[in-house]
């Protein structure tokens, strides 16, 4: 039940111990309106900003966190709990964000101005509000990132980003992308090669 | 030393690698501009820009709606499963028919020239080329939430006591006594059901709203979307809305409705009948379009007032962000809570988290504060009226000349807000418009009360009260006293 959410003083919906993911899960199964609400409830905001993060564009989000929560609520059956429901939730949001960069027919800016607008930089890294010519710097950077990653393969911008921007280590992201470490830190080598080369390149065409 | 690839400069940032290598590679970005601006550049990318990506705020999604989305896409496939658990498969069909054709040969070559011609054998063959027949997949289901109780309510036939943590749905019926239930299941979308009438919830899903009342029952219902209906049915009549407020009276007497704004059609098997904006009929026999009449201004009042109680927000767990409010009183009077009116208390009402200002009306019908309550959500709360003490009328007070001066300027002053209070009520061609104030103004020039007194609609009444109640008056004697004003 949604009155068994739990709330940190910060205002944001506190972790699930084992105990009452267990619960959660099993009343999920059981088809409890009010246990799928919590679940989608607990985890919206995660889900939302993982595709928003690996994508770079807010576009189609709306279909893609709901294309998440309907793969997790028809696959909890076969949740078997060998990770925390989190990490298994995250791994559905790589494997839909996986599918969407694939079916990119044409390939825009990665991150829109529009988007850029609103990707406030979080205070606790600045300590002085930025001026104007700081947040246009910010959203080239960002800009430039993106156009990087796109360059890159699927599998290697996924591996890339969960590495170098999510700071995941290679048994994590294994799991995540549903192989073995080694085949991680293969692909992992190229597309770092790949994307910094790519950014270097895009500092080359600045003008 | 050539050029430093550029994800080594990453390593370096990372402490990847040594001091050696990371000062040979230094040495060289001094002496390569090239090198020395991939440095910068990808530094900076690893220091600051990751960061602002890891750290970029999440986007607002239509979080209700994909949570609908979610629901009706899940539990669509869940319905379709079991419905294709029932049907026989393809493959059971092609051995049925296979079982039968061969029992038929086996008779013709027995030589069973008198064997009675075979009731069309083999029927089931045909579905093996057939496409398969999907069961179209069912509308999500609305769920209606109690905002008011009031009197004595049952639902499905039970006194509940957890009215308002319950989600109505297609099935349910609701029946008062004396009482008085209003359930939201919308933004602005709600209905009330007035007192000794039973209502029934015969399908209530997103593609349609369908009940069947006997009884009174206010209907207030946003715009809806195309191919969403609206149905009101009433003994043999059918209402059908598009987004309107209206009320549908049914008893042994016939059916009545009265339309407040937008259009609803009344049909039976006579016809139909388009009941327009402050519009009634009357149906007694059959549907009789001539029959069409117009609400007067104090029906048109009655239905204001009976509009139902709804919360500012509809969200899909308002169980746990409203708070039910009891207002105790010892007799029946009305109350207003926020000045919204909700009927005659004691009743039970939904709010949202917050103070909330109670009035109640006394014997005259004016209403007083009640007091205050602070509402915590998923928290009942609960203000006890006290009785009021019969208090003598207020007398009007001497010397009040100059006050009644004041008050005249005030007026001349706010003739314009005045003007646009009447212009509904000008225009459907009433003269001679007039209210009766009684008001009272402290030494400070502060103004302790100000009622309102009139045949206007509340609607009118509350905004010329509104104005009045701008005007300013100085410090002088303090005086009551009761004047008409001539609008």
């Amino acid at each position: 039940m949604l009155s068994r959410v739990k709330r940190d003083t910060t205002g944001t919906i506190a972790a699930l111990d084992p105990a009452d993911e267990a619960d959660l899960i099993a009343r999920c199964r059981a088809d409890e309106r009010a246990a799928q609400d919590e679940l989608y409830h607990r985890f919206r905001r995660q889900v939302a900003g993982n595709l928003y993060r690996v994508l770079g564009d807010r576009g189609d989000l709306d279909d893609l966190v709901q294309e998440v929560f309907v793969i997790a609520f028809r696959g909890l059956e076969r949740f078997r709990g060998d990770a925390r429901l989190s990490t298994w939730i995250y791994r559905i949001c790589v494997n839909v964000a996986l599918g969407k960069i694939r079916t990119r027919k044409r390939r825009p800016a990665a991150i829109g101005m529009a988007d850029l607008d609103t990707a406030v930089m979080d205070p606790s890294l600045t300590e002085r509000p930025e001026t104007p010519a700081q947040s246009l710097q910010r959203r080239q950077d960002q800009e430039r990132v993106y156009r990087a990653m796109d360059t890159l393969a699927p599998k290697k911008r996924i591996v890339l980003y969960l590495h170098e921007i999510e700071g995941l280590d290679l048994k994590e992201i294994a799991y995540l992308v549903d192989s073995n470490p080694v085949t991680v830190r293969t692909r992992l080598f190229y597309a770092r090669k790949e994307f910094y080369k790519a950014l270097e390149g895009a500092a080359d065409g600045d003008p | 030393m050539g050029h430093v690839a550029p994800h080594k400069w990453a390593d370096a940032w990372r402490g990847k690698l040594s001091e050696s290598e990371v000062a040979a590679m230094d040495r060289h970005a001094e002496t390569c501009a090239r090198c020395a601006k991939a440095r910068d550049r990808i530094t900076r990318t690893s220091s600051v820009t990751f960061a602002a990506i890891k750290n970029a705020p999440v986007p607002e999604v239509s979080w209700d709606s994909v949570r609908a989305k979610v629901h009706w896409e899940v539990s669509s496939a869940k319905r379709s499963a079991r419905q294709r658990a029932i049907r026989p498969t393809r493959a059971a069909w092609l051995g049925v028919a296979a079982c039968a054709a061969a029992g038929i040969g086996l008779l013709v070559a027995t030589g069973g020239t008198d064997v009675p011609a075979p009731p069309t054998p083999a029927q089931p063959a045909p579905l093996a080329h057939a496409e398969p027949v999907h069961a179209p997949a069912a509308p999500a289901p609305l769920a209606g939430m109690v905002s008011l109780v009031s009197g004595e309510v049952m639902i499905d036939g039970v006194r509940r006591t957890d009215l308002f943590d319950r989600a109505l749905g297609t099935g349910t019926v609701i029946a008062t006594a004396d009482g008085r239930i209003d359930v939201q299941f919308g933004d602005h979308s709600a209905f009330a059901l007035g007192p000794r009438s039973k209502l029934e919830l015969r399908r209530f899903d997103a593609t349609e709203v369908r009940l069947v009342v006997d009884g009174t029952i206010d209907v207030e219902v946003a715009p809806r979307a195309a191919g969403q209906r609206f149905l009101v049915e009433a003994g043999a009549q059918t209402i059908e809305v598009r987004g309107t407020q209206f009320r549908v009276v049914h008893d042994t007497n016939g059916t009545r409705v009265a339309c407040r704004h937008g259009l609803v059609a009344v049909r039976d098997h006579a016809g139909e009948a388009l009941v327009g904006a402050a519009k009634k009929v009357d149906v007694t026999s059959a549907v009789d379009a001539t029959k069409v009449a117009t609400l007067s201004d104090a029906e048109l009042a009655q239905l204001a007032e009976a509009t139902p109680v709804t919360t500012p927000l509809w969200i899909d767990d308002l169980a746990h962000r409203s708070s039910i409010l009891e207002l105790a009183t010892s007799t029946h009077r009305d109350a207003r809570v926020d000045g919204v009116e909700v009927g005659p208390a004691p009743l039970r009402v939904r709010v949202m988290p917050g103070r909330h200002t109670i009035e109640t009306a006394d014997a005259s019908g004016r209403f007083h504060r009640a007091g205050w309550v602070d509402a915590q959500a998923a928290e009942p709360a609960r203000l006890e009226v006290a009785t009021p003490e019969p208090t003598a009328p207020a007398s009007p007070t001497p010397s009040i000349a100059a006050r009644k001066r004041e008050l005249a300027t005030g007026i001349a002053a706010n003739r314009p807000k005045l003007g646009r209070c009447t212009r509904a009520a000008a225009k459907s061609g009433i003269e001679d418009l007039s209210v009766q104030i009684e008001i009272s103004v402290d030494a400070t020039g502060a103004v302790r009360f100000l009622n309102v007194d009139s045949d206007l609609t509340s609607v009118t009444q509350a905004c010329i009260h509104d104005a009045l109640a701008q005007i300013q008056f100085g410090p002088g004697p303090a005086a009551t006293w009761h004047e008409r004003i001539d609008l």
